[in-house]
């Protein structure tokens, strides 16, 4: 195989691979701040069987005794999320493409079509992105001073008028660097699609060097991969400095 | 009468912030509040302006109840979309000024009558560029609050403030955050509204200015208003030892 050949069947795998990365990013982004809003609920619906839990919302406030004390603090949505984001954060992405992917037919035995494996391999990556993405909005919204709410509820803003207008706009500009990293690193992780028997760019990469016994097709994937990231990263700044008319 | 507040309590935790404070404004009234530090001063105007929730008492707008002490005891307030519509009758101007630092100093003025008050667009840039030349900011319409220093952008807080059209004005510290340097162009604002019959309560450690600016000065310490007068009758020739005590603590 040419030298050639061989860049164009690669480049072919970065198409493929590409696909993986832009509709997850397309699916995890807003699917990261529902995520967040759910981690961040504070719906307690037992908060009544604590006659102070007012006062106790303060910080420094023990909390009530007793089995009604706990359960006046129960936040069941809350919980889930956070279950659910450990999950997805404390096992590999791997694991989970293979549970997305395999589960269904274990469970109901659903017949594994390559449809149903692509599918997978997004719905895969985009739960998985998903919670490291809320984890990072959290921190951003977080990072907000409390004067921002203060002034808009003042001034009279509902509570979703101060988020979406206020709170929103500054949290995007705050988590820029850490969601660079986390779309750098996930350019990177399509090639764990190779799990699903998927021709990402490292697969075909690896194919061609197994036929051909050579290192140089594994050495031009990096390369791409290399080249990819840059221009996510050069775009990325780009964004970044569209937001630092302001501090 | 504008605000009335009667027998606020409020506690954080096992701390009593403040102890029964009864307070009335009238039109045009401008009124000091000075005292220690953690002597409910700011946390009594957090309260007026629902950014705290009392404990017990009552608070009134306009003769209008907006909170009042349930058959419980404790505190009830009118349905979050009623007090938010109270809300327009008075502005609150921060210690940390708190403006939107992704807007301009314009749209800082416009965003909340027009997204609070659904005022007109133009209704909302006309009001804010008369309240910015008012503070002497008009040049400064489209820089962003970080190209202010200090002093300019705690007066574009007091312009979005005065930009909802409130019959009342809150100060907390308005100057505390400020270089010495800077006080002086805020104080001269906040002298002029007085001028012009902006009724205020403006919690302060600026005690000349206090003297100066106030109709009625209000003295607190540990959660009770201990005294209150005309600024001579406090700055004067108060009775009370503990007043006293605070203002020799100030060399004026």
């Amino acid at each position: 195989m040419t030298f050639g050949m061989i860049c164009l069947q690669l480049l072919e795998g970065l198409g493929s691979s590409t696909l993986i990365f832009l509709l997850t990013l397309v699916f995890s982004l807003p699917l990261g701040l529902f995520v967040c809003f759910g981690r961040m609920s504070t719906w307690a619906p037992f908060r009544r069987l604590d006659p102070d839990w007012r006062t106790r919302a303060i910080a420094g406030v023990s909390p009530a005794p007793g089995f009604k004390g706990w359960l006046s603090r129960v936040k069941p949505v809350r919980a889930i999320f956070v279950f659910f984001i450990a999950i997805l954060r404390g096992t590999p992405l791997m694991l989970q493409l293979l549970v997305v992917c395999y589960g269904p037919y274990y469970l109901f035995g659903a017949r594994i079509s390559t449809t149903w494996r692509f599918a997978a391999i997004i719905v895969g990556f985009v739960i998985n992105y998903a919670a490291y993405f809320a984890e990072i909005y959290r921190s951003g919204i977080e990072s907000i001073p409390p004067g921002q709410w203060e002034a808009a509820e003042v001034l009279g803003y509902t509570h979703n008028q101060t988020f979406y207008q206020i709170i929103l706009p500054q949290m995007i500009k705050r988590v820029l660097p850490p969601v660079t990293n986390e779309v750098i690193t996930l350019v990177k992780d399509t090639s764990l699609a190779f799990v699903l028997a998927y021709a990402e760019m490292f697969t075909v990469a690896k194919q061609i060097a197994a036929a051909e016994t050579s290192f140089a097709p594994l050495f031009v994937a990096g390369l791409f991969y290399f080249i990819f990231n840059a221009v996510v990263a050069w775009a990325m700044e780009k964004v970044e400095k569209s937001f630092s008319y302001y501090t | 009468m504008i605000l009335e507040i009667k027998n606020l309590h409020k506690s954080f935790a096992d701390l009593e912030v403040l102890k029964g404070i009864s307070l009335s404004v009238d039109k045009g009234d401008v009124v000091s509040v000075i005292g220690p530090s953690g002597s409910g001063k700011s946390t009594l105007l957090r309260c007026a302006t629902f950014l705290e929730t009392m404990d017990s008492g009552e608070i009134r707008y306009l003769d209008r109840a907006a909170a009042w002490t349930g058959e419980e005891g404790k505190a009830v307030y009118l349905p979050q979309s009623e007090l938010r519509r109270m809300k327009s009758v008075f502005g609150l101007v921060f210690q940390q000024f708190n403006l939107f630092p992704h807007y301009t100093v314009l749209h800082n003025l416009m965003a909340s009558p027009m997204v609070v008050q659904k005022r007109s667009r133009e209704e909302a840039e006309q009001t804010a560029r008369e309240l910015l030349k008012r503070m002497g900011l008009e040049d400064k319409a489209e820089s962003y609050p970080c190209q202010l220093s200090g002093g300019q952008q705690q007066r574009v807080a007091i312009a979005r403030a005065l930009a909802m059209h409130p019959q009342i004005l809150f100060f907390d510290e308005p100057t505390s955050a400020l270089d010495p340097e800077l006080t002086g162009e805020v104080l001269k604002v906040i002298r002029q509204l007085a001028e012009q019959d902006m009724t205020m309560v403006i919690v302060t450690h600026e005690m000349s200015f206090a003297r100066a600016v106030s109709d009625r000065v209000i003295f607190m310490d540990a959660g009770i208003i201990v005294e209150q007068g005309t600024p001579e009758e406090i700055f004067g020739n108060t009775a009370q030892e503990r007043t006293k005590r605070f203002l020799q603590n100030y060399g004026d």
